[in-house]
């Protein structure tokens, strides 16, 4: 029995035992009385409202419990998937060890097993290194634009898995570069993005937006991540920071995580003196917002190189559009904005026609009507070989620099593009271009060695006449055995390249590649060697590969395409 | 013309006479054959001496273009002119070599007229070229039609100098150019827009009163019927008002006056019904109708653009039709009239007279085997291949029994070692045991019977006897394995065979082969590919010497080929067995022959 009803009874068997006695007394026990009664309403408040704290108490213990075993359930099953498949994939892979493809698939499979764990195993760490005080965020100098392009490679590619309509929208950023910890923030961004894609069934549309706040001593960003996914109810949403928590749906089939990801990012967040809001609605949607303060660095952005520059913008996508308006209206550099592939030809030829050629080409993001920016590339460079071509891309350049650069595209501006980062890769391309070229649009080989092997007189003066634009020091050999001699005799390095024609007296070219490549030098095997020749059958073309050459160029002598080739020795 | 470019044009028609649209043999067997060995040889013979005059007269040529006389430049595009001729269509890849060598000479001289002569004839070789690549997916087709598309773009983008350009010809390549984006630019919004301004042009006095003598009014024709040809976007293309009302006023300008003659050409009539269709001026029901009026009027033994066009091209359209409306599939009214239509258009394509048998045919053969809609009732897929490739290609049929019969041995034998070894194919797994090696093998030879069904629909086999492919054409050759796998998978009889067929050019090592994007882990057959792969090896590069052939194949184990399969190669009896089939071509004609004869 409580405290209060021992009191309660003792008050009121004293006034049973002396209602007997006079008014005064009476009165007087009346007044007790009531006080009694006072104390006693007060000790029944006092008691539920203990009560109501116990109960409540019970009940965040049963849910911590419920979560607990939850958790343990979820981490149960989400470790045992993947442990299930490393498992069970290393058994076939020993079963089948002599097949390679079985092998190879195998060990596919516990990659990705793998990874899964390990971003499991990354998430319970990281809170409980979160619980226990122990996070610290690193203060380093970050470019905003690289944080987004990489995160946006890393989950662009689940959107279109689930065939996302993907909007990433810029507002007005005037620093890009901040301090601050860009591994959180970019777990944060990637979080969220993850959680969007996840439970936004095929599809479905989810936008990113990115704006800056006034700055003041920090800079305020503002992170807005929004899709029309299942939603949550208003109920989940107040338990969303809860750790082991998890949206359930019949409609996303097998949802994976820990459920500690959005109690993670708060805690980042919060860290960072931030700030995040939820909004979400069951069936429609949810919206996140993350406000994140970052000290900045103000950078002057260099663009003396694009000084006087005309330059000719290809993008379909009209978002994009603005954004060159934006960055581009307020600086001196005339552009002109097309949408297609068909109406950047018009262009260029009606400038070329009018002797006003433009310096530069960017291709953009998206091009109406068809065409990959690939093939466009391979066509201007080879029609319009003044041009300085520069491509703003979502992908990662070392995956496509190859490709890109077998069709004329050597710069690169990664996407989303921001003022700095557009001004400062078009001032690199430029600048590069500018101190490569002269002013015909040829590339500047001072310095560079090369072979000319022709035995076609008009040939030879030719090429030696666009060879010798370049200021490369240029020797000529009338076929493979005169070419083969003033290799081998001269000094180590001596050339940069070699053009190489095919069909010549005395010795051919394949001959004489096949024995440079033979000889015991270093520089035999590295030494660049073009065919040149007119012969166009897949089979000769396979066959100057076989000999050792690296590509060939079309006769009669193409001069765009020897230009692109000599581009890669400048 | 050089005599090299004669006796060029010479073999190449020969190589045309003798090609294998075969007649159905009216002699017995053994003349028969000794005829088709005979025409193989001088095929041979023929084609060689094409490649050394090409590659001992005309790439020296091509290389020394810049001490070029006029008189040996006017030669060289006389010769291709010849090459490209419409009707023979004897080598447009030689033109399309020719003039880009003439378009890298003129741009070099900064020749602007004649850059823009070049930029258009290009492209209508690079048109021609990419016929070949009809009923193939947009996707793998788009990076060969762009380049056409710019070719024209660039021509056509000089139309803003019509004035100053004082040259006729030359005015005259822009309009027509310009024109042409429309007949290889993808988009379809993008070909009416473009039609539409070469309309907007053609019918302007601006323009005509520059350049009177120019046949404005048959550009005027041609455009309109450029634009008429987007009437298949009018329901299904989300057009504008404007762009409805151009493609709906070309129609009727071309096809109304023939739906209003009393004995109109179908070939005329039925688009003006499409038309009709389309805009949902008549239901579905009267159009497959009047689809069923016109297949039933045209004639069996004509063999005249409108009659094949009525028997074929329209049958496979009313297929086309009950795919896009399924319900139509469950109708026995519809499946039994398109049981009788595809029987028609079988019996009429495999009927056609060797002269008859023109680019119109293969177009035609080409739409059969992408739009053929299989459905209780109908000759399977699985049937219709074989017969065609007999009638149109007899050497593809004798290569692909060549292949079906060592895709039976190998798969055979690997079977007797290794039970198990095709598991991966559900189709296999869940065999009957007693029955399970007849299946196993079964399977493989029919993947060897349609490995080079791409081959045979894209038509490069003409080319491929002249000469060698070209690099180019090299390049669109190896979308041959896309082709077929999307042609097998559309039915259900050669379905199971779609995904072997893709990955028969890829590599075991993944370091090299095509398709590019192919991956062997994801391919659920790939056992069955490696064996095929092996075998498309040993036909493509048999030279008359088996055991070289086999040595090569052993000697690229790991790398191109599966070691699994190649390990079999040691065994006697397999390289016997190999040795057997590719030296002796015999038994192949023989089924050929009895095809033919309806013997099979």
């Amino acid at each position: 029995m409580s405290r209060e009803y021992a009191v309660v009874n003792k008050i009121t068997g004293e006034i049973v035992s002396r209602s007997a006695g006079f008014d005064e007394a009476a009165v007087s026990e009346r007044m007790e009385l009531s006080e009694g009664r006072e104390l006693l309403l007060c000790g029944e408040n006092e008691l539920s409202r203990v009560n109501l704290e116990l109960l409540e108490k019970l009940q965040e213990a049963q849910e911590a419990n419920r979560a607990k075993e939850v958790f343990l359930s979820n981490m149960s099953h989400d470790i045992r998937t993947p442990m299930n498949a490393i498992v069970g994939m290393t058994a076939l892979a020993k079963k089948h060890i002599d097949e390679k493809a079985r092998v190879a698939d195998a060990l596919n499979k516990i990659e990705v097993a793998s990874a899964h764990l390990l971003s499991l195993i990354n998430d319970v760490l990281d809170m409980s290194r979160i619980n226990a005080g122990k996070m610290n965020l690193s203060n380093e100098l970050f470019s905003l634009s690289d944080l987004l392009h990489d995160t946006l490679t890393l989950i662009r590619p689940q959107m279109e898995q689930k065939n996302h309509d993907f909007q990433f929208l810029i507002g007005d950023i005037h620093v890009e570069n901040l301090f601050g910890d860009p591994l959180r923030l970019r777990q944060i961004i990637v979080n969220i993005l993850n959680n969007a894609v996840k439970y936004t069934e095929q599809g479905g549309k989810i936008s990113f937006q990115v704006y800056e706040e006034a700055p003041t001593d920090t800079c305020p960003l503002v992170f807005v991540c929004q899709d029309n996914g299942i939603g949550m109810s208003a109920s989940f949403l107040q338990r969303i920071f809860d750790p082991f928590e998890r949206v359930s749906s019949s409609t996303i089939s097998k949802v994976e995580g820990t459920g500690l990801g959005m109690s993670i990012v708060k805690k980042l967040i919060e860290a960072m003196h931030g700030e995040i809001f939820v909004e979400s609605e069951l069936g429609k949607g949810t919206k996140v917002t993350i406000r994140v303060p970052l000290k900045y660095e103000t950078i002057k952005v260099e663009t003396a190189a694009l000084a006087g520059k005309r330059l000719l913008i290809i993008e379909g996508d009209e978002t994009m559009q603005a954004v060159y308006h934006r960055y581009l209206d307020d600086f001196d550099v005339s552009f002109k904005l097309v949408a297609s592939a068909s109406e950047a030809i018009a262009a260029l030829t009606d400038a070329d026609f009018r002797s006003e050629s433009f310096h530069g080409v960017i291709i953009g993001s998206r091009m109406e009507h068809t065409g990959n920016v690939f093939d466009l590339g391979g066509y201007l460079s080879k029609s319009f070989p003044q041009l300085t071509l520069v491509l703003v891309s979502e992908d990662n350049w070392d995956d496509i620099e190859y490709r890109a650069n077998r069709n004329g595209i050597h710069h690169f501006i990664p996407l989303p593009v921001f003022r700095k980062s557009l001004l400062n890769g078009l001032n690199q391309a430029f600048l590069s271009a500018g101190e490569q070229e002269g002013a015909s649009g040829t590339p500047d080989l001072a310095g560079k060695r090369i072979l000319l092997v022709e035995d076609n007189f008009i040939n030879r003066e030719i090429a030696y006449e666009l060879l010798g634009s370049t200021n490369a020091q240029v020797d000529t050999a009338e076929n493979g055995a005169e070419a083969l001699e003033k290799f081998a005799k001269g000094p180590e390095g001596q050339y940069d390249l070699i053009l190489m024609d095919i069909q010549m007296p005395v010795m051919d070219g394949y001959t004489a590649v096949r024995h440079i490549r033979a000889l015991d030098r270093e520089d035999a095997k590295r030494v660049k060697i073009y065919a040149m020749t007119a012969n166009a059958f897949a089979e000769d073309i396979q066959k100057a590969r076989d000999a050792g050459m690296d590509g060939h160029i079309a006769k009669p002598i193409d001069i765009q395409l020897l230009m692109q080739v000599l581009r890669q020795f400048q | 013309m050089r005599p090299y470019q004669t006796k060029y044009i010479e073999n190449a028609r020969e190589i045309l006479k003798l090609d294998d649209f075969f007649v159905v043999p009216v002699v017995v067997y053994e003349p028969w054959y000794e005829e088709q060995v005979h025409r193989a040889q001088r095929m041979r013979d023929l084609k060689r001496e094409n490649m050394a005059l090409l590659s001992e007269n005309l790439f020296p040529e091509l290389e020394e273009l810049h001490a070029a006389s006029p008189d040996q430049i006017r030669d060289l595009e006389a010769f291709a002119d010849v090459l490209m001729d419409w009707s023979a269509n004897l080598d447009p890849g030689v033109y399309v070599v020719i003039h880009d060598a003439l378009l890298s000479l003129y741009r070099f001289k900064k020749d602007r007229n004649n850059i823009i002569k070049e930029l258009y004839k290009l492209g209508m070789g690079l048109y021609y070229l990419n016929r070949s690549l009809n009923g193939i997916e947009k996707r793998w087709t788009a990076p060969f039609r762009f380049r056409n598309e710019m070719v024209f773009t660039e021509a056509g983008s000089y139309l803003k100098f019509f004035e100053q350009i004082e040259d006729k010809d030359t005015r005259g390549y822009i309009i027509r150019a310009l024109a042409n984006i429309a007949i290889c630019a993808q988009d379809h919004k993008r070909r009416i827009a473009v039609s539409q301004q070469v309309l907007n042009i053609v019918r302007d006095d601006y323009y005509r009163q520059l350049q009177p003598d120019l046949p404005w009014d048959v550009f005027l024709r041609r455009t309109n019927q450029q634009m008429s040809a987007n009437r298949d976007t009018l329901s299904r293309g989300n057009l504008t008002t404007q762009e409805l009302a151009a493609v709906l006023e070309s129609c009727y300008e071309v096809f109304k006056p023939e739906a209003d003659n009393p004995d109109p050409n179908i070939r005329w009539l039925w688009p003006y019904y499409e038309m009709e269709y389309s805009c949902g001026f008549v239901d579905l029901q009267t159009t497959m109708e009047r689809l069923e009026r016109l297949i039933d009027q045209s004639s069996e033994d004509r063999y005249d653009t409108s009659s094949m066009y009525g028997s074929v091209q329209l049958s496979v359209y009313y297929g086309l039709l009950m795919r896009r409306d399924e319900s139509l599939q469950t109708k026995l009214r519809y499946t039994k009239f398109l049981t009788h239509a595809y029987a028609k258009m079988m019996r009429v394509l495999l009927s056609c007279p060797v002269d008859k048998i023109d680019n119109y045919t293969h177009y035609l053969i080409c739409y059969v085997l992408t739009d053929y809609l299989e459905i209780d009732g109908v000759e399977p897929f699985a049937q219709i291949v074989p017969k065609l490739m007999r009638r149109f290609s007899g050497s593809m049929y004798v290569r692909s029994a060549q292949a079906a019969d060592l895709m039976a041995l190998l798969t055979g034998v690997i079977f007797d070692s290794d039970p198990a070894f095709f598991d991966d194919i559900p189709l296999l797994r869940e065999a009957n045991p007693e029955g399970k090696r007849a299946a196993v093998t079964d399977f493989g030879a029919k993947c060897g019977l349609f490995h080079d069904l791409g081959l045979f629909k894209m038509n490069l086999l003409r080319i491929m006897r002249t000469r060698d492919l070209f690099e180019r054409e090299d390049q669109m050759a190896r979308l041959h394995t896309v082709a077929a796998r999307d042609d097998l998978r559309r039915c259900p009889s050669t379905a199971p065979y779609a995904d072997v067929v893709y990955g028969h050019h890829s590599w075991y090592s993944g370091a090299g082969g095509y398709p590019e994007d192919y991956v062997r882990n994801d391919n659920p057959c790939r056992q069955m590919t490696d064996v095929l792969s092996v075998v498309a090896y040993l036909l493509d590069h048999f030279q008359g010497d088996p055991e070289e052939v086999l040595n090569q194949v052993r000697t690229l184990a790991r790398k191109r080929f599966s070691p699994l399969v190649t390990a079999y190669l040691e065994e006697e009896a397999v390289q016997q067995g190999v040795s057997r089939i590719l030296t002796n071509e015999e038994p192949y004609y023989r089924r050929l022959y009895d095809g033919l004869t309806d013997r099979i």
